[in-house]
């Protein structure tokens, strides 16, 4: 019911949207679906990954660059997520085996190596791009509703898969691998399709992305996109499903406001890109000072007690 | 099951913890495994369930070979333990906790519950009707929908037998499941531990409780030091010079 009411709202939103702030919203739902991957590795099988703006631009290019060799979109973009989530099993296979934090460095090192593969490969487009990607849908409302329908799908299948047998048995190996290997689970294995999972939705909204620029190059995946999504995650809240959606729009929000004042005249040219950096490290610094566990979990806890008194 | 360990031994940091260990356990038998503290008694659990790998010796569930299996290809095989230490899984309910049991006999995986499809429906519906089953044997019915984490200890104890059980073991390892629980608890645990072993399963049992176990097993096999140093019926076993030395003291 909740679920209905909140999906009404949010169809209702594009159409509200003026031209310019449809660009954000797009921008907003493609990163929440990302961020939504990002969350489910870290807030249930306790992986980093600092690289997955990597699975968002391995799903943009091959969806790119099926459609400007002549593939249906349609086609690319059911690709893109395959082709993200095939990466992340070649990737992840032997580093999960390790502890720790050897997934993050591992991913960020993949994400310098893609950046700079892209940059110098002439079949991607090279440095210059990827360019005459062929649209998926005629306008901006058009994507707005591709992008809902992509996010829509992230946060259930999160939502499903967390409170299923496979979710479950994560949860589990969080607390204990001891136990949870000890009642059947073989957690590396569920850990690597999670980290998969994770990647096939970065690799979905990277498709979408491709066909809404209609241009792709390595500089639209920097490594600071990949922090975002980390950050994005760990400010809404890790191990909620609505934690990822909520950090992404807080963050996307904030961002496009110090944007609009960092061009304001009399303001230095160096001033929106400063002041769009500053803003991870202080929302980020601020989270984990005050809201360690993140924002949804928070609001949760001001409702509740209200409800009782 | 018909567990065999023959020459099992494994070190740490150059000290036996278990040391050329042979037992066997016929299907449907309630073995106690007794000792003092520091004999080796969770470690060889740990040998038998796969937690830590054996530097010699071989482990037999019905004949084959299972002591290069990862613990948990060997739960697969059906073997489940009752940790020591009270192992639950914190940020879930307990009757999440049991269903997590359910793991090693149920199949469907991450396509089929991100898709939700029917055997996903299926296996969902059957894990959590047995998990309720064994949350009504092991008294915690009442409290399925709380957070396991917030359980007396006691009820956690219980909590992972719940979980154990819901694996449907053929061979159940049981490390101290008595120790921290009241008289009547106590009791409980014997008259749902009796029942197992009526069902047929084969139950490895260590306790420090000697009343408990001499009441409860078919046979007793006493550790010191890493090594067997008796086994035989519980009244054999209590006759025993070296083990009245070694563990039962002068009483
Ligand atoms: N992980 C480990 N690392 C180092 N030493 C260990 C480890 N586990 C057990 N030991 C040592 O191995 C020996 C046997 O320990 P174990 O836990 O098997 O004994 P136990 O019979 O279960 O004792 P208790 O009755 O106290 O539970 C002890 O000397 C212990 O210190
Ligand atoms: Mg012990």
């Amino acid at each position: 019911m909740r679920l209905l009411l909140l999906g009404a709202v949010t169809l209702a939103i594009p159409p509200l949207l003026p031209e310019r702030h449809l660009a954000t919203f797009v921008l907003f739902a493609l990163t929440a679906t990302v961020t939504v991957g990002v969350s489910l590795l870290m807030g249930y099988a306790g992986q980093v990954s600092l690289g997955q703006a990597a699975f968002y631009a391995i799903g943009a290019y091959a969806a790119g660059l099926l459609a400007v060799h002549g593939a249906p979109p349609v086609l690319g973009l059911l690709l893109a997520p395959v082709v993200a989530a095939v990466a992340a099993v070649l990737l992840g296979a032997p580093l999960l085996r390790l502890r720790g934090h050897h997934l993050a460095f591992a991913t960020l090192a993949v994400q310098l190596i893609l950046l700079s593969v892209l940059a110098s490969a002439d079949w991607a487009g090279g440095a210059i791009g990827l360019q005459g990607i062929p649209r998926l849908v005629g306008d901006d409302l058009g994507y707005a509703y591709a992008a809902i329908v992509v996010l829509t799908l992230a946060v259930l299948v999160s939502r499903n898969v967390i409170a299923s047998r496979p979710g479950r048995a994560l949860r589990a190996a969080a607390t204990s691998e001891i136990a949870a290997a000890a009642s059947g689970v073989p957690v590396g294995r569920h850990r690597l399709a999670v980290f998969a999972l994770s990647a096939a939705m970065a690799g979905l909204a990277g498709g979408v992305y491709a066909f809404y620029l209609g241009y792709l190059s390595p500089g639209s995946f920097p490594v600071l996109l990949s922090i975002e999504f980390v950050v994005m995650a760990v400010v809404g809240g890790l191990g909620t499903v609505a934690g990822p959606v909520v950090g992404a729009g807080v963050i996307i929000v904030l961002v496009q406001l110090l944007n609009t004042l960092g061009t304001q005249p009399g303001m230095p040219g160096y001033a929106p890109s400063v002041l769009s950096y500053a803003v991870y490290a202080i929302v980020l610094i601020t989270c984990v000072l005050y809201l360690p566990r993140g924002l949804v979990p928070a609001l949760r806890r001001l409702r509740i007690p209200s409800r009782a008194g | 099951m018909r567990l065999v360990v023959e020459g099992a031994s494994r070190a740490f940091g150059g000290v036996w913890a278990v040391r050329d260990v042979s037992l066997t356990v016929e299907p449907g038998e309630l073995r106690a495994v007794i000792g003092p503290n520091g004999a080796g008694k969770s470690t060889l659990f740990a040998l038998i369930g796969g937690q830590l790998a054996a530097d010699h010796g071989r482990v037999r569930f019905d004949g084959d070979p299972v002591e290069r299996l990862p613990a948990h290809r060997r739960a697969r095989r059906g073997v489940s333990v009752v940790f020591q230490a009270a192992r639950v899984f914190h940020g879930m309910t307990v009757l999440e906790n049991v269903m997590v049991g359910a793991h090693a006999t149920t199949r469907s995986g991450f396509l089929a519950a991100a898709l939700r499809l029917p055997a996903h429906r299926r296996d969902e519906r059957e894990i959590r009707t047995a998990a309720m089953v064994c949350l009504e044997r092991t008294g915690l019915a009442d409290w399925a929908g709380r957070a396991a984490e917030e359980l007396p200890l006691g009820r956690q104890r219980s909590l992972q037998l719940a979980r154990a059980l819901c694996a449907r073991p053929r061979l159940l390892l049981l490390d101290e499941p008595a120790s921290g629980l009241r008289a009547a608890e106590r009791e409980r645990l014997a008259g749902l531990i009796t029942g197992l072993r009526a069902e047929g399963l084969t139950i490895l049992l260590v306790e420090h409780d000697v009343a408990f176990v001499m009441r409860l097993a078919d046979r007793v096999t006493v550790l010191d030091l890493g090594r067997v140093i008796a086994e035989g019926t519980p009244a054999e076993v209590r006759a025993r010079p070296e083990v009245v030395a070694a563990y039962l003291g002068p009483s």
